[in-house]
This record gives C-alpha cells, sequence and structure tokens, in this order.
C-alpha cells in the first residue's frame, strides 16, 4: 500500500505538489493521470525518497521508502529507463541492482528471459531499442519480487505486443495482490489497464476514484478533459 | 553496507572506462621504465664529471603526479557516471551509499598506488643496480619507504579528491577539470606569486606536499605531520562538500 499524506513540494516560489493526499491500495492497478506538470514524476520521486517533500510524507507499506530495508524487495520502481549508464552490459545492470539489495544473481538471468530480453543480456544498453531499455526496466523492478510496484509512463516506446505485454503484466501483478501504481498519458491505455485512478493538476488532487465510476457515462478520456480542462499549465 | 559496497564494486568493474584509467596506468608505469632505462644508458656512456650531475633515475617520481590524476578520475568515475535516480532507488540510505564509494575508492586507490609505486621503485632499483648516487637516490629500504608511503598516501587523497568534488559537481567531466587544475594549475601558478607567498602557497600543493610527507626535502616549509595533515584538510573540504551535497540535494 502506498499513502500520500498532504504531500507539497516547493521549488522557490513555484509549488509543484500541493497538499496532494490518496492511497493506492493492493490488488488493483491505480492509474496516476494528469497534464503535463500537473507534479506526478515528482510525487513519485518523492515516494521513493529522491526528492524530499517541503511537507507532508509518503509512506509505502508503512514506511518511508529510505527506511526500508532491501527497498527493491518491497517495492519495484521504473521512473526512467533511460537513467541507466549506457556502456554496462543489461545483465551487468540487474546484476548491479539485485546486488544492493542482497538479491541472487540467478534472479538477473531469469528476469532478462522472462522479459525477453535473454538474447541480448550479454549486449551493452546503448545498442538496445527504447522498447528494449523500457522491458530491461520492469526487470529491474520485478527483481526484488516486490509487493508495490511503481511505473511512471510504461509503454512509451513500446511496440503493441509490447503494450499488450506490460498491460497483462500490470493486471497479473495486481490479481496477485501487489499494489501496482502507474502514470500515463494515454488513456485508451489506462482505461484498458486500471481499476482505479488518481488524477492530479497543477499538484492537486482533483478525483480518486473507481474507473468503473469515471467511465459510466462516457470514456476515460472525456472525463479526464472535463476534470482537467483550464487546469493545464 | 556489504550489499551496497558490492553493487559499487560491481559498478565500477562492469564498464569499460575503469579498466581503461587501469591501462594507462600500466602503460605510464612501464613508460617510466623505459625512461629509467634510457636515463641509465645515457649515465653509462657519460664521463664522470657528468654523471654526478645527472638526476634520479627512480621512474615512481615522475609517475606518481600521473597515477594521482588517474586515480582522481577513478573517483570521480564513481561519483558520477551512473545516474544518480538509480543509485538512490536501489540504495536509498545516502550515508550508506556514500560510505560504500568513499570504502570503494579508498581501496583501489591504495591498491592501484601500492601496485605502481611498488612495480616503478622496483624495476628502477633493477634497472639502476649499484650505481651510486645521484643516479640511484635511495640509500636502502629505509629510504625508500617513506617515500613510497607518501606517495600512496596522496594517491588515496587525490582518489577521494576526485569522489568528493564527483559528488558535489555531479559531472566527470568539470570534476576531471576541477581536479586538473588543483593538482597541474596552481602548482605552476603558486611559484610565480610574491615572495613570501609563493613559499606558503606552493607548501600546501599536493605534488610539493608529497615530498614534504616523505620529509626528504632539505628546509621544507611543512614538516612530515603538518603536511600530512594539509593532505588530509584536501580530503575534508572536497568529501565533506561532496557528502553534504549528496544529503541535502534532490536527487
Amino acid at each position: 500500500m502506498i499513502e500520500v499524506r498532504n504531500l507539497t513540494k516547493r521549488y522557490g516560489d513555484t509549488t509543484a505538489v500541493d497538499g496532494l493526499s490518496f492511497t493506492v491500495h493492493p490488488g488493483l492497478v491505480t492509474g496516476f493521470l494528469g497534464p503535463n506538470g500537473a507534479g506526478k514524476s515528482t510525487t513519485m520521486r518523492m515516494i521513493l525518497g529522491l526528492d524530499r517533500p517541503t511537507e507532508g510524507e509518503a509512506l509505502v507499506n508503512g514506511k518511508r521508502y529510505q527506511d526500508l530495508d532491501h527497498p527493491l524487495r518491497h517495492v519495484g520502481v521504473l521512473l526512467d529507463p533511460s537513467a541507466v549508464h549506457h556502456g554496462r552490459k543489461a545483465l551487468d545492470h540487474l546484476r548491479w541492482l539485485a546486488a544492493s539489495n542482497g538479491i541472487s544473481g540467478k534472479r538477473a538471468v531469469e528476469l532478462l528471459e522472462q522479459v525477453g530480453l535473454g538474447g541480448v543480456r550479454h549486449k551493452r544498453i546503448k545498442t538496445l531499442s527504447l522498447g528494449m531499455k523500457q522491458r530491461l526496466g520492469v526487470a529491474a523492478a520485478l527483481l526484488g519480487d516486490p509487493h508495490v510496484l511503481m511505473f511512471d509512463e510504461p509503454v512509451n516506446g513500446l511496440d503493441p505486443e509490447g503494450v499488450r505485454w506490460i498491460r497483462d503484466l500490470m493486471r497479473g501483478l495486481a490479481k496477485e495482490g501487489r499494489t501496482v501504481f502507474v502514470s500515463s498519458h494515454l488513456m485508451s491505455e489506462m482505461a484498458l489497464t486500471a481499476d482505479h485512478v488518481v488524477i492530479v493538476a497543477r499538484g492537486q488532487l482533483v478525483q480518486e476514484t473507481p474507473m468503473e465510476a469515471l467511465t459510466r457515462n462516457g470514456s476515460l478520456e472525456d472525463a479526464y478533459l472535463d476534470l482537467t480542462s483550464g487546469r493545464g499549465l | 553496507m556489504k550489499n551496497a559496497l558490492a553493487a559499487e564494486w560491481l559498478k565500477l568493474r562492469t564498464v569499460r572506462a575503469p579498466w581503461g584509467l587501469v591501462a594507462t596506468i600500466g602503460l605510464m608505469v612501464a613508460a617510466g621504465a623505459l625512461l629509467s632505462w634510457l636515463i641509465v644508458q645515457d649515465y653509462d656512456t657519460s664521463p664522470a664529471a657528468e654523471q654526478a650531475k645527472f638526476a634520479s633515475a627512480d621512474s615512481s617520481v615522475v609517475i606518481t603526479p600521473v597515477v594521482q590524476f588517474l586515480v582522481a578520475a577513478l573517483g570521480a568515475l564513481v561519483a558520477t557516471s551512473d545516474p544518480r535516480l538509480t543509485a538512490l532507488a536501489a540504495v536509498p540510505d545516502r550515508k550508506r551509499l556514500l560510505a560504500a564509494k568513499t570504502a570503494l575508492v579508498a581501496t583501489t586507490a591504495v591498491v592501484l598506488g601500492a601496485a605502481a609505486l611498488a612495480f616503478s621503485i622496483g624495476t628502477s632499483v633493477l634497472i639502476m643496480g649499484d650505481r651510486p648516487p645521484p643516479i640511484a637516490p635511495w640509500d636502502g629500504l629505509g629510504d625508500v619507504l617513506p617515500w613510497a608511503g607518501a606517495a600512496v598516501l596522496s594517491i588515496l587523497v587525490t582518489g577521494l579528491v576526485g569522489l568528493g568534488i564527483g559528488l558535489a559537481v555531479r559531472s566527470t567531466a568539470v570534476t576531471i577539470v576541477v581536479v586538473g587544475v588543483l593538482l597541474w594549475g596552481l602548482p605552476a601558478i603558486t611559484p610565480m606569486l610574491p615572495d613570501p607567498w609563493n613559499m606558503d602557497a606552493s607548501a600546501v600543493m599536493v605534488p610539493y606536499l608529497v615530498w614534504e610527507v616523505a620529509g626528504i626535502v632539505d628546509d621544507a616549509p611543512l614538516g612530515p605531520p603538518a603536511a600530512a595533515g594539509t593532505l588530509i584538510v584536501y580530503v575534508l573540504v572536497t568529501l565533506g562538500t561532496g557528502t553534504v551535497t549528496l544529503l541535502r540535494r534532490d536527487a
């Protein structure tokens, strides 16, 4: 479970996230939606302790991320697939991540096979396509077999087969009782994937609701645009 | 801490750049041995009056500044080469991450420094044979050890300085430029300062501190303890700044 309580982030005079509170429950895929600059990535970074909140707190399973022992065993993260050393081989990338959290190196080999990258495990990351890098990021997120997963725009760069693969993966992870929190700009994709949605604009919560309630009278895109119109940057 | 250190070691040895630096250190040591051999050949064919004017043929004196720079670059790579987002998602305890990086750089610097010094002094001794001073600068092991110890200490210090600056500025290129200024730029400028600032400033430059720590410079402004303390100040200032940056700044 992810609990965000009165989370606020200010950069000088600019407020990126403004008193945001919501809960991401296990057993569901929770979509995190909002216009560009709405504070989605900043919120995710604060949940992971990468950025410090000006006010409020974000807890994962009742603890701050930075206080978790072996955090990758609790939380799987895909924020930016390009945030890797491009000169390192795919397998070595997963091996150091595994070592950092006391996870067996064998798990890295298994996961590369699982995400369809077994054949390129000895290739340097710079030679992989964007879609392959995205799959590598997903493998890194699954490394510690975590109960909480956070994906930021996970279908970017994926072909239709890859999009379906990640959708099925996220649905499957939620079905296993895991907490899946995913941000995306693709409303059609979110409509197919998410059970619950958190919509933000200008750093503030606009709506937190089951997908079913939001799409009862129309498409997710229509509902989203109605809720966020005039609230963009 | 054990896991963080294992991860840092894996990170370091699974990219090419650190191996390039190690290979360059090996090449420089080999070039130093060749230089020693050429000096000795020249010495042997020179008249006695000329032989008395020869400088030392010990290549460790020549290669130490180069190893200092290359190990500082290694420290910079440990600080900057992996995106901070991924590193902190894996090890969010920033103090633990810093401790692992510091331990890795310190160990690697001492191992590389000691190996480079041992090889260059060893080959120099073999090449110089039983030739007398000044071409053979050392009277015995007791004479060599303070110099070798001071040189390895300076290599350790420059590695940690590279790490500290890297953590502070978060750019490999900028770190290497700053290290170059510290190791070679400033020491080239300080002798041009007016008297007595030239002596005072030169005395606290890294290249000169190595000799002062070894205690083998007549009338050195700083004795070995003060010189070693000054080297430690370099580490405290740079690694301290890097620590504050890592602990306080957003990733």
